[in-house]
C-alpha cells in the first residue's frame, strides 16, 4: 500500500471515529488515538523523514491535509458535543416555574393606619401638623370648652361612656361623669388651642368611643381624624376647597364632593360633606341607598364661642374644623362590609391590604 | 319629625315633585332621612258595589257574587263574608293586587265557581276596625276609584332629621315655614279661637309657679262636660302619620297641637287635681328628694330635689315638660278636663329626661327650646279642637302665669363680615331677603342690618347665627372654593410620632401584622393575667360599660393580643403573628383624670407560614418573639439593651425575661403560662411581649455614626466551649468580647449542644450537666490582611482568658 493510500484510509477511519464518537471523553479518545503522541496519525508523520525525497514533498502535503481535515472534524464535533452537553445539563436543571416562590411575608399596617396615613400625609403635605390629646376626657374638653353647655340636647346624641372619677368630685347629672372617654377628636381642638397660637394647622387622628353596641355599622370603638386651622382671614370657601381637594386625594378625581347644612355646636356655619358614589357615579344605588352620596364627615367654621373659651379673638381670627370616621372612610374605598372586621384582628382579614 | 306632605300641602304650597323637594331640604340643613309612601301597599284594591249575591250552589258558608268595579264588566267573586247584602260598598282587591299581609290576589275556584277577586274586611287591608266581616262603605262611595285614595291613605311622609338647634322645625307649622323659605312659596300659620261658655276658668282652677325661671309660662284652660272616645278618622290619620297611637280624643288633640305648632300639651282629669276651697290648685315645683310619682307608662319614678313637677296640694302629678302622672290621666270616666299648656326650662327637661331614661315627644321639645309665646295660641286652638271631637264646652278664660315675656332679641348682621366668614359675594339685599324669608324683620344699619328675632327662633343669639341662616338658604353649593393662605406653617411630624412610625415600621419587617384592639378590658382579666397593677395604681373603670367584659380600660395590651390569638385559633387561623400599638390606662383613688401610657406589644404564635413543598413550618417560640424585639430595639438605634431570667406570672417560667435597657426594665417578653392559656382558650407555644414606647424612644437614637467598611478579609476560627448548665450564652460573649483585643471584630454563636435526655450513658458526649456552645470568632485587621501567625496567640489568649472566666472546657 503506498503513503498516499495509507493515508486516505488513516483518514476515512479518523473520521468515521469522530463521527461515531457520541461524547467528549470518547471524542477525545479519537482525538489521541490518531494526533496523540502515539497517536496513529503522528506516527505516520513521523515516518515521512524516512521517505524518498521524490515522494516526501506529495506524502507531506498530504498528511497535513489530512491533518488539518481531522483536527477541523474534532473540533467541530466537539463544538457539538459541548452544546449539546450543556443543553442537556440546562434542561436537567428545569424547574416547574409556577411552583410557589420561598416568601417571606412582611407584617401589614392595620388599614385603617392606612388611611390614616394617607390622609396625615396629604394634610402635612398642605401644611398641617399633627395634634395629640388623651383618650380619657374631662367632660370640659369633650363638651363644654366645643360649646356644648351642661344638659345641651346634643351631649345625648353621642352615647358618652363615663369613666369613675376618684377626685371626689360629684357629676351634675346622677349616672354621668366629669371623667369620659372621648367621644370624638374635637377635644384636640381646644387643646392646641390652649397651647399653640394662630396660625395653626394640625390634623389629629385617635381612638374615639360612644355607647354603641358593635355590628355591621357601628363600633364603640373607633377612629376620628380632625383637623383644624386658625389664620386670619380664613374662609368657608378655604374650608370647602380644602375638603374637595382632600377628597380627590383619596378617593380619586371623578369623586364630587356636596357639603350639606347641618348643625354642630361647636361650628357655625357647620356642613355635612357628602361624596358621590363611587358604585353608581351619582346614579343612586344599593350601596348609597339610591342617594348617589355617602356622608364621610362633618365641618364647618370655628364657632367663636369656642375661641372664647380658648381665648382667641374671633374678629381677628376665623378658623374651620373638620372631623370624619377612619373606618367609615376605610369601608367605603375598600367595599369592606361589617366594621367588626376592623377590630377583631383576623389574621386572614390583616394580611389582606 | 314626620312630616305628612299631606298635611303640610294645607300650610305652605308645594308646587314640586318629591324629589326635588327632598333635595332642596336636604342642601338647606334638614336632610331627609327617608320617604315613606303609606296606602301604597293598597295599589288594586278599588271601591266596588255588590250586584248580586247567591248562595254557592255547594258550601253554604259562601255566596258568588257578582261585583261592580267600574270596568266593563262586573266580576264574579265568591265570598265568605256575611255581613253584606247586594247594593253594598266595599273594597275590593282585584287580581294582582297585593295586601298588607303579603296575600297577593290571584284568579281562583273555589268549590267550582270562579273567584275574580276579594272583598275585604278593615284587618285584610290593616286600615283598624272590626275583622269580623266586609269593611261596608258609605253609600255615596265612588265605584272604581281606588280604595286607598277614597279613604284618604294615600299620603308621603317625609322622616326629616332635625337637628338640635332647630327645635321650631318640630312642628308642621315650623317645617312649613322652613319649606316656604327654601323654595320661596307662602305659608300660613293656623290659629282658632274657640268659643267659650259657662264659668270661668280662673274660678276653677288656681296656678302657682315656685320656680319661674324653670317654668316661664304656665297656662291653664279648663274643658267641661267632655265625652271622651275615639277620634275621628281625620285626627288619627294626622297623628299616625306623625308616629303617635292613638288613644283617646282628648289626648289624640293635645298630640295633635304638639305636632302641629310645637307645644306640648297635657290634659289632666280636673277632678283628680286636689282641690282647696272649690279651685283645683296647680303647684309648680321643684321636688323633694326621694318623692315619687307613677308616670303614664306605669312605671314609679323615684325623684330628684331639682327634677321640676306638676304637683297639687297632695303631691305631684307630673314631670313638667316630659310626662304626665299615672293618676290624674284622662280615662273614659273624664268629664272635666285641665289642659296645661306651658314653657319650661330646656336645661332642667333634659336632665329629668336623662336620669330618668326617659324620652318623650314633649321632653325632645323642651330640651331644645318651645316659644313662650305659643303657649296661650296652643291652648286656644286645642280647646276648640277639643271641644269639636268631644263635645264639651270651653270655660271662658285662660289661667295664665307668664311673670315676663322675653326681650325681642336684635342682632347687628354686617354684610362685611358675612362675606369674609363665607368668602363668596354675597350680597346685602340677598341676605336680607333670605332673612325676611324666614320670618325675620330687619332695619337697614350703617354696615348691615338690626335684624330682630322671632321668639320661636332660640337659636339665633349671635351674628354668626344670623350669618349660617344665610349661607344655608343662599347655597353651599354656591360658595366658591379656594385654599387657605397662610403663610409661617411647616407641615412635620414630631420625633415623637416619627418613632411611633418606625415602631410599627420595624415589626412588620420583623413579620408582625398591625392589630387594632378594643382599649376596654374586662376586670377579670387582671385575675386570668395573675396581673398586679403597681402599688396605689387601680384600673379605670367605666361607669356605663357595654358589658362586663368591657367594664375597665385595658392597663396592659395581653390581654388584647391573647383575646386576638384565641379568636384566631378557633377560626382555624393558627398562625397569628401581630402586634398593637396602643395605649393603657390606670388611675389611682384620688385622682381625676387617668394615667395614659403608649405601649406596643406583640404576639406569636403557630408558624411564620404554613409547611410549603420544600420548607417546614418551624414552630414559633421565645427566640422569634426575641428575634422581634431585638429587629425593634436596632431599628429605634436602642442600645445597651439585656434579656434578663424574669418572673412574671402570666407568663411561663424559665421562658421569660425582662428587656433591660441601660440598666432599666422597659418591658417584658415570653412563652404564655400554660393556665393563662386555657383561661382564654388559647393553645401554645404563644410568645408575646410589650414594652413602654416613651423608655424606647428616651433611649433610642435617630442618629447613627459610620464605622469604616472592612477593607481586608478576616480570619474566621470556630471554637466550642463545653460550660455548666448555668453559664449562659451572654457570660460566654461578654467573657471573649472582654478577652479579644482589638482583631476580635465579631462573634456569632452556630451551635448549642445537649446530650439527648434519654441518651444511653456510652452515647454521652458531654458530662452530666454540661452544655455546649460553638462560636465563630472573626478576627479582622483595618491595617492589613491578617496572617494565621498574628491571629494564633490571640486567639489562644483568648480562649485560655475565656475558659478561666467561665470554667468552660474547649471541646474536640
Ligand atoms: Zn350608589
Amino acid at each position: 500500500m503506498s503513503i498516499a493510500e495509507e493515508l486516505s484510509a488513516l483518514r476515512d477511519e479518523a473520521l468515521d471515529a469522530v463521527v461515531s464518537a457520541t461524547d467528549l471523553d470518547s471524542l477525545e479518545a479519537v482525538r489521541i488515538a490518531y494526533l496523540g503522541k502515539k497517536g496513529s496519525l503522528t506516527a505516520v508523520l513521523r515516518g515521512l523523514g524516512s521517505l524518498s525525497a521524490e515522494e516526501r514533498p506529495a506524502a507531506g502535503k498530504l498528511s497535513n491535509e489530512v491533518r488539518i481535515a481531522l483536527e477541523e472534524a474534532l473540533t467541530q464535533k466537539r463544538s457539538r458535543l459541548e452544546s449539546e452537553a450543556l443543553a442537556s445539563r440546562i434542561s436537567a436543571q428545569a424547574v416547574d416555574v409556577t411552583l410557589p416562590g420561598r416568601q417571606r411575608m412582611p407584617g401589614k399596617r392595620h388599614v385603617i393606619h392606612q388611611v390614616v396615613d394617607e390622609i396625615v400625609q396629604t394634610f402635612v403635605g398642605l401644611g398641617y401638623e399633627i395634634g395629640e390629646g388623651p383618650e380619657v376626657e374631662l367632660d370640659y374638653y369633650n363638651f363644654t370648652a366645643l360649646n356644648h353647655p351642661a344638659d345641651h340636647p346634643a351631649r345625648a346624641l353621642q352615647d358618652t361612656f363615663y369613666v369613675r372619677d376618684l377626685s371626689g368630685d360629684r357629676a351634675v347629672v346622677e349616672g354621668e361623669s366629669d371623667v369620659l372617654l372621648r367621644t370624638h377628636t374635637s377635644p384636640v381642638q381646644v387643646h392646641t388651642m390652649e397651647t399653640k397660637k394662630p396660625p395653626i394647622y394640625v390634623l389629629a387622628p385617635g381612638k374615639v368611643y360612644r355607647r354603641d353596641v358593635a355590628d355591621p355599622s357601628h363600633l364603640p370603638q373607633f377612629t376620628q381624624i380632625e383637623g383644624l386651622v386658625v389664620d386670619e382671614g380664613i374662609t368657608f370657601g378655604d374650608l370647602k376647597g380644602t375638603l374637595e381637594h382632600f377628597v380627590k386625594r383619596m378617593f380619586g378625581d371623578v369623586s364630587r364632593v356636596r357639603l350639606r347644612p347641618h348643625f354642630f355646636p361647636f361650628t357655625e356655619p357647620s356642613a355635612e360633606v357628602d361624596i358621590s358614589c363611587g358604585i353608581c357615579g351619582g346614579e343612586g344605588c344599593r350601596s348609597c341607598g339610591g342617594e348617589g352620596w355617602l356622608e364621610i364627615l362633618g365641618c364647618g367654621m370655628v364657632d367663636p364661642n369656642v375661641f372664647r373659651h380658648v381665648g382667641i379673638d374671633p374678629e381677628r381670627y376665623s378658623g374651620f374644623a373638620f372631623g370624619m370616621g377612619a373606618e367609615r372612610i376605610a369601608a367605603l374605598k375598600y367595599g369592606i362590609p361589617d366594621l367588626r372586621l376592623f377590630i377583631e384582628g383576623d389574621m386572614r382579614f390583616l394580611r389582606q391590604f | 319629625m314626620r312630616v305628612s306632605l299631606k298635611w303640610l300641602s294645607e300650610l305652605v304650597d308645594i308646587d314640586v315633585d318629591v324629589s326635588t323637594l327632598c333635595d332642596r331640604l336636604d342642601m338647606t340643613g334638614t336632610k331627609v332621612e327617608a320617604v315613606h309612601m303609606t296606602g301604597a301597599t293598597l295599589d288594586g284594591v278599588v271601591v266596588g258595589q255588590v250586584l248580586t249575591k247567591d248562595p254557592h250552589p255547594e258550601a253554604d258558608k259562601l255566596s258568588c257574587c257578582t261585583v261592580d268595579v267600574g270596568e266593563a264588566e262586573a266580576l264574579s267573586i265568591v265570598c265568605g263574608a256575611t255581613n253584606f247584602k247586594a247594593g253594598d260598598k266595599v273594597p275590593v282587591a282585584t287580581v294582582g293586587a297585593t295586601l298588607p299581609n303579603g296575600m297577593t290576589i290571584k284568579k281562583a275556584k273555589l268549590r267550582g265557581q270562579v273567584s275574580m277577586g276579594m272583598m275585604c274586611s278593615s284587618t285584610e287591608l290593616a286600615v283598624g276596625g272590626d275583622a269580623s266581616g266586609l269593611l261596608i262603605l258609605p253609600e255615596d262611595a265612588p265605584i272604581g276609584v281606588a280604595y286607598g285614595t277614597y279613604a284618604g291613605l294615600s299620603d308621603t311622609v317625609l322622616e326629616l332629621e332635625v337637628t338640635p338647634n332647630r327645635p321650631d322645625c318640630l312642628s308642621m307649622v315650623g317645617v312649613a315655614r322652613e319649606v316656604g323659605a327654601v323654595m320661596g312659596s307662602p305659608f300660613k300659620t293656623p290659629a282658632s279661637l274657640p268659643e267659650e261658655a259657662g264659668a270661668p276658668a280662673a274660678g276653677a282652677v288656681t296656678v302657682r309657679v315656685d320656680n319661674p325661671d324653670l317654668c316661664p309660662r304656665y297656662t291653664a284652660r279648663v274643658m267641661r262636660g267632655v265625652k271622651v272616645g275615639p277620634s275621628p278618622d281625620w285626627l288619627v290619620q294626622r297623628i299616625t302619620a306623625a308616629g303617635a297611637r292613638p288613644i283617646n280624643n282628648v289626648v289624640d288633640v293635645t298630640n295633635y297641637i304638639l305636632f302641629e305648632l310645637g307645644q306640648p300639651l297635657h290634659a289632666f282629669d280636673l277632678d283628680k287635681i286636689a282641690a282647696s276651697g272649690g279651685k283645683a290648685e296647680i303647684i309648680v315645683r321643684t321636688a323633694i328628694e326621694g318623692e315619687e310619682l307613677k308616670t303614664l307608662d306605669g312605671q314609679v319614678r323615684r325623684l330628684a330635689a331639682d327634677t321640676l313637677v306638676i304637683a297639687d296640694t297632695r303631691g305631684p302629678v307630673a314631670l313638667a315638660g316630659v310626662m304626665g302622672g299615672e293618676d290624674s290621666e284622662v280615662s273614659d270616666q273624664t268629664v272635666d278636663v285641665l289642659l296645661e299648656s306651658a314653657c319650661f326650662d330646656t336645661s332642667t327637661t333634659s336632665r329629668t329626661s336623662r336620669r330618668l331614661g326617659l324620652i318623650s315627644e314633649a321632653s325632645l321639645r323642651f330640651e331644645r327650646g318651645v316659644d313662650p309665646e305659643l303657649a296661650a295660641r296652643a291652648s286656644d286652638r286645642a280647646a276648640q279642637l277639643l271641644a269639636e271631637v268631644s263635645g264639651g264646652t270651653v270655660a271662658p278664660g285662660i289661667v295664665d302665669v307668664y311673670p315676663a315675656a322675653p326681650e325681642p332679641c336684635v342682632l347687628r348682621l354686617r354684610g362685611e363680615r358675612l362675606r369674609a366668614i363665607i368668602g363668596a359675594p354675597i350680597t346685602d339685599d340677598e341676605a336680607a331677603s333670605i332673612l325676611v324669608s324666614l320670618g325675620l324683620t330687619l332695619e337697614p344699619a350703617e354696615d348691615g342690618f338690626d335684624v330682630t328675632v322671632p321668639t320661636f327662633r332660640p337659636d339665633l343669639v349671635r351674628e354668626i347665627d344670623l350669618i349660617e341662616e344665610v349661607v344655608r338658604v343662599w347655597g353651599m353649593e354656591r360658595v366658591p372654593s379656594t385654599f387657605p393662605g397662610g403663610r409661617e406653617r411647616v407641615g412635620a411630624l414630631t420625633a415623637g410620632q416619627q418613632r411611633d412610625l418606625s415602631i410599627g415600621v420595624a415589626l412588620r419587617a420583623a413579620g408582625l401584622n398591625e392589630h387594632i384592639g378594643y382599649a376596654f378590658a374586662d376586670p377579670r382579666d387582671m385575675e386570668r393575667l395573675g396581673w398586679e397593677l403597681g402599688p396605689d395604681e387601680v384600673p379605670v373603670e367605666l361607669i356605663n360599660p357595654m358589658s362586663e367584659e368591657q367594664a375597665v380600660m385595658r392597663w396592659t395590651l395581653a390581654a388584647g393580643l391573647l383575646r386576638a390569638v384565641s379568636y384566631n385559633q378557633r377560626r382555624g387561623a393558627g398562625d397569628v403573628h401581630i402586634y398593637e400599638l396602643g395605649n393603657v390606662f390606670v388611675t389611682a383613688p384620688g385622682r381625676k383624670q387617668p394615667k395614659q401610657r403608649l405601649m406596643v406589644g406583640g404576639v406569636l404564635a403557630g408558624a411564620w407560614e404554613r409547611p410549603s413543598w420544600d420548607q417546614d413550618a418551624r414552630p414559633l417560640d421565645f427566640f422569634d418573639g426575641k428575634g422581634a424585639v431585638e429587629t425593634l430595639l436596632t431599628e429605634l438605634g436602642v442600645d445597651r439593651v439585656k434579656f434578663r431570667t424574669s418572673e412574671r406570672a402570666w407568663l411561663q417560667a424559665g421562658r421569660s425575661a425582662d428587656v433591660i435597657v441601660r440598666g432599666d426594665v422597659v418591658g417584658w417578653i415570653g412563652e404564655v403560662a400554660p393556665q393563662v392559656l386555657d383561661a382564654y382558650g388559647a393553645t401554645g407555644p404563644v410568645t408575646m411581649f410589650e414594652l413602654g414606647v416613651a423608655p424606647l424612644g428616651k433611649a433610642g437614637t435617630r442618629t447613627r455614626a459610620y464605622s469604616e467598611v472592612p477593607r481586608y478579609p478576616s480570619v474566621n476560627l470556630d471554637i466550642a466551649l463545653v460550660v455548666d448548665e448555668e453559664v449562659t450564652s451572654e457570660q460566654l460573649v461578654h467573657a471573649m468580647t472582654s478577652a479579644g483585643g482589638k482583631l476580635l471584630d465579631g462573634i456569632r454563636l452556630f451551635d448549642v449542644y445537649r446530650d439527648p435526655q434519654d441518651a444511653p450513658a456510652g452515647e454521652r458526649r458531654l458530662p452530666e450537666g454540661k452544655k455546649s456552645l460553638a462560636f465563630s470568632l472573626s478576627y479582622r485587621s483595618n491595617e492589613q490582611t491578617l496572617s494565621d501567625e498574628v491571629v494564633r496567640p490571640v486567639h489562644e489568649k483568648l480562649l485560655a482568658k475565656v475558659c478561666r472566666a467561665t470554667g468552660a472546657e474547649v471541646r474536640g
